[in-house]
């Protein structure tokens, strides 16, 4: 017989370790177990049983895997961190005796650097890994380089954010792999797919951004210091992969002017320097980022030409090779086979949805993301206002190459277009070119769009109609293209008839009227109120009439009643019955009451009113009929979860308690649209 | 404190109710000493005694009822009876000096007084011996005890001192005595406490009295005025000295005002009035230093940028390898895409009504379902920025490092989620694309072909009889034999491994085993002929040794073909007895299957190469065989007939599993090098994939094709390609990757159609085959053309 084995010294009580003991085992301060927790990727885990974890006590404490901890005591990080304490120590004491130069020389020589390179290599064995894990860094790095430098943030890591972003930005310029892009109320989201990997970031809107409350910059900064390395490496191998040499050329001055993304110049391996010359994507990136604004129209329109006549060839070529490289597109011939998809070779398309055009923005348009999605797609010409900075194709706006130019600025009513046009030309004179400014003068053959139209263009992956973009127009609604429409929810995209459940949109309709009538009778009442005699009359007739109906009914009966006397008293019977009692009355109710009512009429020698109710009475009865449809579902279901047992049934409950909240939210939603959707055709109406 | 007081009064008159004689005496003794103290006090306290008496009467009746009354009064006696007891024996013990003591306790005093006259009586009246005889007869003396009186010692009376010595009196916390005089008699504890208080709240404080107790003696110290001073100054940190000034007045010796009479006498020395030389030689070394450039002036410090340019300068996954998951590791989710709602101009339903922002408003910040509030604006240049944003940021931070993460199941799955993810083109290729090469040279359909394992040859075999074998790569005709006249060739296969090259192919009733030696090098040709004769001797020997017992016909007949033959290379003729549709070998090559769908029980035959032996596994096979393979790697044998697929164990000879593919008439089939997948062709257009481990009916069903399917094939080299052909005239070449994890099903992706056979009265494709490691593949068409595709 073996021995007895001891509580506690194998399983979940050994595989985890509270922080503190981690801490204390690695020997480090808590802030440097934090940031190496940060480089290492190593996170608190949730044991499966606490209990068993914590040895009885119920403490909320955090554990970490205890191999992650071992792994650690082998970090060379972990050396460089004691050289750190020990050299500040050093320069804490040579600061406390007054020997500022002596702490300087200090900081200067001994701070150990710290390198991450290894830990990149260990976290992402392989490229793939680190493209996966792309979205925080980019995100993070993205909004670090639209910081202000501050006290925690040296302006060194921002210009550094800076650089790899828009290196990043160029490799899915020229690779083409940027898919989607959405304008949020938060920033504006991108995707790219990168050897198969979909990698979306979140870039802010140009605004100062708002770092008050309790940010700690310094774990952020630890964060990006991680991400940074990342993303060299990983922008070193898109570039290398794709022939091209890694550091881009980087313009100072032209970036201090604002160039942005045309500061960087692209370059070809040396080898096939010659070839990439004449590559067309790289070295437009380099004429533009040279971005002489006194490019003449007549060369624009030559280049114009020379790119045109470049993508017909190219064009014609993939249609030759089409044929033979390209996945066929598979059709099924009969309705009953599986369909396989296929994946969908793109690239081309995507870099060729601007091709043609050359655009223009106006200064009260964001530049950057604009310039990043149109060059992304295919656009090689792009121009801007001066005023946006550096690096334009033009500067002009007259240019008359032009044949898109995008403007977000409202439409200015006609009095106030037709007094100004003048000024500027009188000024102008006659020797420089009319001046083509967008309010006053439209050119001809020119495309004005909103800046909408770009984003919802890619999207879809075509070109749209640019009036429904027109500069001033009402915008169609800007939809995230990431939302896949999921069974039971609700889709904007679709009219409301496909997606309502049966009964829906009758039922909508009683109530709105319901709450018109409610609103009325109010008014009603007290209009009769002078009158209480009659009411009363009235009230007590009614209860007399008309057993089973309820106390709300009076107030609804005053109008009708009203012109009791004049009317035959049959009829008018027949008209509140119909209106109120149908939803307290069962049917067999309603069967019986009718044939009796018919029998009163029959008697009375007239012939009962059914054409003017049908419609209402049809109504009514869809809706009652998916109402009873819907009772007996649930009854039915009802009844079957009798027969679960407990644990299943409960897991049922958690299951339809989401799905209720979804068809709670999308009735809403759909209930929203429809009262939108009247309040339209109303306005439309009118 | 009064009462208690009075009780004790009461209860000392109690006790001594017998010697009233003595008490008067007293009385009048106590009177006088008390007199001359203090009159009123004592006048007072007779008051207080006669105004008590009826109060200590119901004390005595309490004391005979004993525990009838309440508990305080109890306690009360209780307390008394103590007290009195204590003072009883203090008195006893300590004959005190009246002098100092007699302010304290003028009662017990007057008790003392009189015990010690009762003392005196009894000496006066009584012997202090007794005589006895002792043992011996001697008159003994025996001594009373010697009553320690007051006159009983004739010594000086010194007084009591206690004697335990230089020991903390707080030893005798807990007992009635503080030590022991000379005698040895205990020193009784004086009376302390509230009685105490009682009294001394009801006399003056006498002069020097302090309050405390004098350790050596147990009685209360006494200060006199001076030593109290010289305390009190101690405790002021004060000199005790008289007199003392410690703040005189500060006389300033060097002030700003000249004195007629300076404290020195002496002339102002010179130095006061030159410069320095040692000073001027320093900084003339500076200077100095300066001049040549020695000592520079200021040097503004210099950035070091050199080392950040070249961080990233080196491919960190060049050598790349991937690493297996380790199953504790849960990458962080990723952060969810935005919804509709986020949109800077969503639809317009999406935007919170009055109520919906009034109840998201009075949310608590930290409770809110969502952290932003839809909201619509009409052009982009209105939207503002985020104010939220850094702090989102950083909680992801927050997140990425901070929170436990758990694997969770969740419970409404969403059926796409579960979908593979499409490979992306590039990851596809390679595959067959263009027609690299066509063979003409059969008049006719070609009804077979096949690739030989090292991948240079193909063997073709038509409707004309003539089974020839081409040069793969250029189309080259290199060797042809016609086999039969009126037969047509059905099936052409090459035995599977390398070091051997032997062509099976079947025409009408016959079977040939073909080594085209014209064009093998020697050796394989060699070894190749070494494996077909090897048979031609065991085949002959069995039925003997049976010695004829069976009298059936054997199932097939091995024979040489012919000397025209043997002289092309067919080396074998095996004939069965109806005609062989369909050839496939075992993987090792040792044996090989035919098929002759109308043959009964002789539709499946399985020839032993080695041994020229031919077996009937099947007795009778339920429906029309159409297709056999062998398992690639284990005994099993798969066998379609006209609707269904049986696999058969062939170790344990019996029936593993029966596929449905619900087809109305299977053409063919292949097996997927892993065994685990089969795709189907059949003749109602259709191409099902099954999957063995997941049910017996197909996995997919695809329908492309407008005309039946006439042959399958799998890749068998390693690429995850498979291939159909089908009467429409073209292949189709699919991807179809099987993975190992049993949790993932295969993917299948459609990738290429290969038109250019032409069809043929209502026949197009015949057959596929697949080179063996390259993606190229060879199709034989009705048109009397093979065509190879890479």
């Amino acid at each position: 017989m073996g021995r007895i084995k001891k509580k506690g010294t194998s399983g979940a009580a050994k595989n985890y370790i509270s922080r503190t003991r981690a801490v204390k085992k690695l020997q480090i301060s808590l802030p440097d177990f934090r940031r190496l927790c940060i480089f290492k990727g190593i996170y608190p885990r949730e044991p499966r049983n606490k209990k068993k974890v914590s040895k009885g006590s119920t403490t909320n404490t955090t554990y970490y895997y205890t191999k992650d901890i071992q792994y650690l005591l082998h970090e060379p990080l972990l050396a460089k961190f004691r050289e750190h304490k020990a050299v500040a120590k050093k320069i804490g004491r040579a600061l406390g005796r007054g020997e500022v130069g002596d702490a300087a020389r200090l900081e200067k020589n001994l701070i150990p650097k710290i390198k991450l390179d290894h830990i990149i290599k260990e976290r992402y064995p392989t490229f793939v890994d680190a493209l996966r894990d792309l979205d925080d860094a980019l995100s993070m790095l993205f909004l670090f380089a639209n910081l202000p430098s501050s006290q925690h943030i040296p302006a060194k890591t921002i210009t550094l954010c800076q650089r790899l972003c828009h290196e990043f930005e160029h490799y899915v310029i020229i690779s083409h792999s940027l898919r989607k892009s959405f304008l949020s109320i938060k920033g504006i989201y991108y995707q790219a797919t990168i050897q198969g990997q979909d990698i979306m970031w979140l870039v802010p809107y140009r605004f100062v951004q708002r770092t008050a409350g309790d940010i700690d910059f310094r774990i952020m900064g630890t964060f990006v210091e991680f991400y940074t390395t990342l993303l060299g490496f990983v922008n070193y191998r898109l570039y290398t992969s794709f022939g091209l040499v890694y550091p881009p050329k980087f313009d100072k001055k032209a970036d201090e002017e604002g160039a942005e993304l045309a500061a960087f110049q692209l370059q070809g391996k040396t080898i096939s320097g010659a070839e990439a010359a004449t590559n067309g994507k790289v070295p437009d990136a380099a004429t533009s980022a040279k971005a002489q604004a006194e490019v003449d129209k007549l060369t624009a329109s030559e280049n114009v030409e020379d790119e045109a006549e470049e993508t017909s060839t190219a064009l014609v070529q993939v249609d030759e090779e089409g044929n033979t490289d390209v996945i066929d597109k598979f059709e099924t011939t009969a309705q009953d086979a599986d369909v396989l998809p296929q994946p969908q070779a793109s690239s081309a398309e995507i870099a060729s949805l601007f091709a043609p055009f050359t655009f223009y923005l106006s200064r009260e348009t964001p530049r950057a993301p604009l310039e990043f999605i149109l060059k992304a797609f295919g656009c090689k010409r792009v121009g801007w206002d001066g005023v946006l900075g550096e690096g334009a194709f033009t500067t002009k706006e007259s240019d008359s190459s032009i044949t898109h130019q995008i403007i977000d600025r409202p439409a200015l009513p006609s009095g106030a277009l037709s007094e100004v046009p003048d000024v500027p030309e009188t000024v102008n004179g006659g020797a420089a070119p009319p001046k083509a400014q967008w309010p006053r003068s439209t050119m001809p053959g020119r495309t004005y769009v909103q800046p909408q139209w770009v984003w919802d263009c890619i999207n879809q992956g075509k070109l749209l109609r640019p009036d429904l973009y027109a500069p001033g127009a009402e915008l169609p609604p800007h939809l995230s293209p990431w939302v896949k429409p999921k069974k039971g929810e609700y889709d904007p995209t679709l009219p409301l008839e496909q997606q309502e459940p049966v009964g829906e949109a009758e039922s909508f309709e009683e109530e709105e009227i319901e709450e018109e009538e409610e609103a009325s009778d109010a008014d009603d009442a007290l209009a009769v109120d002078g009158k209480g005699m009659n009411i009363d009359a009235i009230v007590d007739r009614d209860s007399s009439v008309e057993a089973g109906e309820g106390m709300d009914v009076m107030s609804n009966d005053d109008d009708e009643d009203e012109d009791d006397d004049e009317n035959e008293p049959i009829d008018d019977d027949w008209e509140g019955f119909e209106s109120e009692a149908e939803s307290e009355v069962s049917d067999t109710e309603v069967a019986r009451r009718q044939h009796q009512h018919e029998l009163e009429a029959e008697a009375a020698g007239v012939e009962p009113e059914n054409k003017t109710l049908s419609a209402k009475e049809k109504k009514a009865e869809i809706r009652k009929k998916a109402e009873k449809k819907k009772l007996q579902e649930a009854e039915e279901r009802e009844r079957l979860k009798m027969m679960l047992p407990q644990r299943k049934r409960k897991l049922l409950k958690r299951i339809e308690h989401g799905t209720e909240k979804r068809d709670k939210e999308a009735e809403n939603l759909r209930k929203k649209r429809r009262r939108i959707e009247k309040a339209r055709e109303a306005a439309n109406a009118l | 404190m009064a009462p208690n007081s009075r009780k004790r009064k009461a209860v000392n008159r109690d006790s001594t109710p017998d010697n009233d004689s003595e008490e008067d005496l007293a009385d009048g003794l106590e009177g006088i000493l008390s007199h001359s103290e203090d009159e009123s006090e004592d006048s007072q306290d007779e008051d207080v005694g006669s105004g008590d008496e009826s109060e200590e009467d119901t004390f005595s009746e309490d004391e005979v009822d004993e525990d009838m009354e309440s508990g305080t009064d109890l306690f009360d006696a209780e307390v008394d009876i103590r007290e009195q007891m204590r003072n009883l024996e203090a008195t006893e013990g300590t004959p005190r000096k009246e002098s100092s003591q007699l302010i304290h306790e003028p009662d017990s005093h007057t008790e003392a007084d009189d015990e010690l006259k009762l003392g005196y009586e009894g000496e006066e009246l009584l012997h202090n011996y007794t005589v006895t005889t002792d043992a011996n007869g001697n008159p003994r003396y025996l001594y009373k005890e010697i009553d320690p009186v007051y006159n009983s010692d004739d010594s000086d009376a010194q007084e009591a001192t206690n004697t335990i010595g230089n020991i903390p009196l707080s030893y005798y916390n807990a007992y009635p005595h503080i030590g022991y005089d000379i005698n040895g008699k205990k020193i009784m504890r004086p009376a302390k406490g509230e009685a105490l208080d009682a009294l001394l709240e009801s006399i003056d404080i006498p002069e020097g009295w302090t309050g405390l107790t004098d350790p050596a003696t147990g009685k209360p110290l006494q200060l006199t005025g001076e030593e109290l001073d010289v305390l009190k100054k101690i405790t002021r940190n004060e000199i005790l000295e008289e007199g003392y000034d410690p703040y005189p007045e500060m006389v300033h010796y060097f002030s700003g005002k000249e004195e007629i009479m300076p404290l020195s006498a002496a002339p102002e020395p010179k130095r006061r009035f030159v410069p320095s030389k040692h000073e001027a030689k320093r900084v003339m070394k500076i200077v100095k230093a300066i001049r040549e450039g020695r000592i520079q002036p200021y040097k503004p410090p210099v950035e070091e940028e050199g080392e950040e340019k070249d961080i990233y300068n080196y491919d960190i996954w060049a050598n790349e390898v991937p690493r297996p998951e380790h199953s504790m590791h849960i990458a962080a989710p990723k952060l969810p895409p935005p919804t509709y709602d986020q949109s800077y101009h969503p639809p317009p339903e999406y935007l919170p009504d009055k109520e919906e922002k009034k109840a998201w408003e009075e949310v608590d910040e930290e409770d809110r379902e969502k952290e932003y509030l839809p909201t619509s604006y009409d052009a982009l240049r209105k939207v503002p920025g985020y104010g939220r944003f850094v702090k989102e940021k950083f909680e992801r931070c927050l997140d990425l490092y901070l929170a436990p993460r758990v694997r969770r199941n969740r419970l409404n799955i969403d059926p796409e989620s579960l979908l593979p993810k499409l490979p992306s083109p590039e990851e596809l290729k390679p595959f067959p694309t263009t027609c690299a090469a066509v063979f003409r040279g059969h008049e006719g359909r070609v009804r077979s072909i096949s690739i030989d394992p090292w991948g240079y040859f193909l063997a073709s075999g038509g409707d004309d009889g003539v089974v020839r074998i081409w040069e793969l790569l250029t189309g080259r005709q290199l060797w042809s034999v016609k086999l039969s006249d009126e037969d047509a060739v059905d099936a052409v296969s090459w035995r599977p491994g390398k070091e051997s090259t032997i062509l099976a192919a079947a025409a009408g009733e016959n079977i040939y085993l073909i080594v085209p030696f014209a064009i093998l090098s020697p050796d394989v040709e060699q070894s190749s002929r070494d494996l077909l004769d090897t048979g031609w001797g065991y085949a002959a020997s069995k039925p003997t040794a049976t010695n004829g017992v069976t009298t059936k016909e054997p199932p097939a007949r091995w024979s040489r073909p012919g000397i025209r033959l043997e002289d092309k290379g067919v080396l074998v003729q095996i004939a069965v007895r109806s005609s062989v549709k369909a050839i496939s070998w075992h993987r090792k090559g040792e044996y090989f299957t035919t098929i002759s769908p109308r043959g009964q029980s002789t539709a499946v035959a399985i020839h032993a190469l080695s041994k020229h032996l031919t077996q009937l596994p099947f007795r009778r096979l339920k429906g029309l065989a159409q297709s056999a393979q062998f398992h690639p790697s284990k005994p099993i044998f798969f066998v379609a007939t006209k609707n269904s697929i049986r696999s058969y164990d062939l170790a344990k000879q019996e029936l593993v599993k029966i596929l449905q593919p619900g087809a109305k008439w299977i053409s063919s089939f292949d097996v997927h090098p892993g065994g685990d997948n089969l795709i189907v062709g059949t003749y109602d257009k259709r191409l099902l994939w099954h999957d063995l481990d997941l049910s017996t009916k197909p996995y997919k069903t695809l329908r492309y094709h407008q005309e039946a399917i006439r042959a399958v094939a799998f890749h068998q080299g390693g690429l995850p390609l498979f291939a159909d052909a089908s009467d429409d005239g073209s292949l189709q070449i699919f991807h179809g990757r099987v993975v190992q994890d049993l949790m993932e099903n295969a993917t299948i992706v459609p990738l290429k159609v290969l038109r250019g056979h032409q069809v043929k009265s209502r026949l197009g494709v015949m057959d596929v085959d697949w080179h063996p490691r390259e993606p190229w593949c060879a199709s034989a068409g009705a048109d009397g053309t093979c065509r190879l595709w890479n």
